[in-house]
């Protein structure tokens, strides 16, 4: 008979809506007020093989790709950022330069534990002086005979302070600039590593974010990831999924918000009918299905486009643009709705409108992405 | 130990909407699920598999669609998965139904336990597990919530009752029916789902030709009853159990009772 298979994307999508209703949505309260990251919840998405799904087989992944990715990151973000943002960075900057540059050594000792969610990984772009201005970083690498010695500071790292290894950009070369830079991979147990306290943060808090140190780590020559002064090609391979995975991220939220402002909308009665036969709050509804609509085409479009290896960082810088700025009207838009209720901690509004803001600068922050897209059409 | 779990894909909603003028389900907009205690079926199924390597393979019979059910079942860690799917089987009454399945239980051949759920949450007959059995001529348990072990050609099970628990002792091959087990049923693993998806995945697709059937047994030919009507049960009196001690649920009640304004 002919042949009839599922689409895996859909099963995808419903496996982890599934799991998101029922095991991360009644916890995400009490996790966001412990400020304690979801270790268990963790632990489930990397049995269940998620952390591995953009990585194949032959290295402990599941054979999945980037839409497969952000299918499952954006129904992640729908319950808990915290966890989503974590489980992202786990399963692409965290791990792509370990998976691209790594001995299998490295990938025994760190990759697949990893990708079973029993180590956590960092990655190390900002400094205190060097946010968007990458050409300006000064956490340095000195070679040496045998390898490199790591000195200088990073912050704003997420997983900083839980990580059991780090991917960092240093410079090799001051004199080059952009052209001087590489990433290393820097275990937690080197001597010389050391990280501040956790940040106080407004959204993502059971997050970890903080301060990293490097003080004469000494690395192998095979902690190198990728060619010496290569470090921002390396970071623009990927730069484009980070974009489209962030973008994903907000959609998630995006589809929360507007989620919880539907339920409310039906149940809160005013002057003897639900507050959803308002005209003024179906345009709210609106305004959110619309955005969330076009945002969804977007990461739909650029995901594969990343997937066929199809040059797209402006689509994606767009997409991160629009679905992220989307998501911030949606979240205000979902207070508003609630009225003062949305004020209060007891609803889930609250948590969507200040996780979101954790999203304006991942990836880029948008004075500088619509810069960048200007760009394009400005030359 | 080979093992055939039984799986039928239901609406996802416990508020089945009708269509007012033919009395069918009205699928449209609703989601497709996994039977929950077929859900739970394979759950224990793969508990086997874990235990003893036994070889688990699911089946469902349905429309095409309801391939995603069995690749879920893959997800899960079932081995291998059969989809009864043809024309000739719509309209099947769980008597058809049960003599479709069976037919294709006895062409798969080599088992030694069936699995499947207590009853579907679109039918709620509880008729085509026990049927099955009928039909193959099988020892069988229902309700069954635990298998304690299976050893030397016996499988021990627990049951609820009214009264408690029931330990039964059943000669392999046999079905069990199966409802309310403790452990949540694990979640897909991401690499199986793609794998599910995949032109070589594990899936077989059957028609009546496949299983040696004959129209006349099949769907609403071959079926013994027919729905008359089909309606949503309508409830105008709801209850409501009040916990607690007695002055905490005196406050409650007449806080109730206020909120009302019955007082």
């Amino acid at each position: 008979m002919s042949m009839i298979r599922s689409d895996s994307e859909a099963l995808i999508k419903k496996t982890m809506a599934r799991f998101v209703d029922e095991e991360v949505i009644p916890k995400a309260r009490e996790i966001d007020e412990s400020g304690e990251f979801p270790y268990d919840l963790f632990k489930k998405l990397a049995d269940m093989g998620v952390l591995g799904l953009r990585y194949p087989k032959s290295v402990g992944g599941s054979g999945g790709d980037t839409v497969l990715y952000c299918v499952a990151m954006q129904e992640l973000a729908r319950g808990l950022m915290s966890l989503a943002a974590t489980t992202a960075m786990q399963c692409l900057m965290a791990t792509n330069g370990l998976y691209l540059y790594g001995t299998k050594a490295m990938h025994e000792e760190y990759l697949y534990p990893a990708l079973k969610g029993e180590k956590i990984g960092a990655f190390q772009l900002t400094e205190p002086e060097a946010g968007s201005d990458l050409g300006n970083v000064r956490t340095s690498a000195r070679k040496t005979a045998d390898g490199y010695v790591i000195n200088g500071m990073k912050t704003w790292s997420t997983n900083g302070p839980k990580g059991d290894f780090h991917t960092v950009l240093c410079q090799t070369n001051p004199d080059k600039g952009l052209k001087g830079l590489m990433f290393f991979f820097i275990p937690t147990d080197t001597p010389g590593f050391s990280h501040s306290k956790k940040f106080d943060c407004l959204g993502t808090r059971s997050s970890t974010l903080s301060e990293i140190y490097f003080n004469d780590c000494h690395i192998p020559k095979e902690y190198c990831l990728g060619e010496e002064g290569r470090g921002l090609d390396v970071l623009l391979t990927i730069l484009a999924e980070i974009r489209i995975m962030t973008a994903a991220l907000a959609i998630g939220l995006h589809r929360a918000a507007m989620d919880d402002s539907i339920k409310y909308c039906k149940e809160r009665v005013q002057f003897g009918k639900p507050i959803g036969k308002n005209q003024l709050i179906q345009a709210k509804i609106a305004n959110m299905a619309v955005n969330l609509e076009a945002g969804q085409l977007m990461v739909d479009k650029v995901t594969r486009l990343v997937r066929d290896k199809k040059s797209c960082l402006n689509e994606a810088s767009m997409a991160k643009y629009f679905t992220v700025e989307s998501a911030c009207s949606a979240s205000d838009e979902a207070m508003r709705i609630h009225g003062a209720y949305g004020y209060s901690m007891e609803y889930s509004v609250q948590r969507y409108y200040r996780d979101n803001r954790f999203l304006l600068y991942g990836g880029g922050t948008h004075e500088v992405l619509q810069t960048t897209i200007a760009r394009q059409y400005l030359k | 130990m080979k093992i055939v779990v039984l799986i039928k894909q239901v609406p996802d909603t416990t508020e089945v909407k009708l269509d007012k003028k033919t009395g069918n389900l009205i699928r449209e907009g609703v989601d497709s699920i996994v039977n929950p205690d077929d859900r739970q079926a394979l759950e224990l199924a793969l508990q086997l598999k874990d235990d003893c390597q036994a070889m688990v393979t699911a089946v469902s019979m349905g429309p095409p669609q309801a391939v995603d059910v069995l690749s879920e079942a893959l997800g899960m860690g079932c081995d291998a998965a059969v989809l009864l799917t043809d024309r000739a089987f719509a309209g099947a009454d769980t008597w058809a139904t049960s003599t479709t399945l069976g037919k294709a239980i006895e062409k798969i051949g080599d088992f030694d336990l069936i699995l499947c759920g207590y009853q579907a949450i679109d039918g709620d007959t509880a008729q085509t597990g026990p049927q099955i059995a009928e039909y193959l001529g099988l020892p069988q348990a229902c309700y069954v919530d635990n298998i304690e072990n299976v050893e030397a050609g016996k499988i021990t099970v627990t049951r609820r009752n009214d009264e408690g628990y029931e330990r039964l002792s059943l000669t392999l091959p046999a079905l069990l029916t199966v409802s309310k087990i403790t452990v949540a049923p694990r979640y897909p693993m991401m690499g199986n789902l793609i794998d599910a998806g995949c032109e070589d995945a594990a899936i077989q697709i059957w028609n009546a030709v496949d299983i040696g059937a004959l129209n006349s047994e099949l769907g609403m030919e071959g079926s013994l009853t027919q729905v008359v009507k089909t309606f949503s049960p309508k409830t105008k009196r709801a209850g409501e159990l009040l916990e607690g001690d007695v002055p905490e649920m005196v406050s409650e009640l007449l806080g109730k009772v206020r909120q009302a304004h019955l007082i």
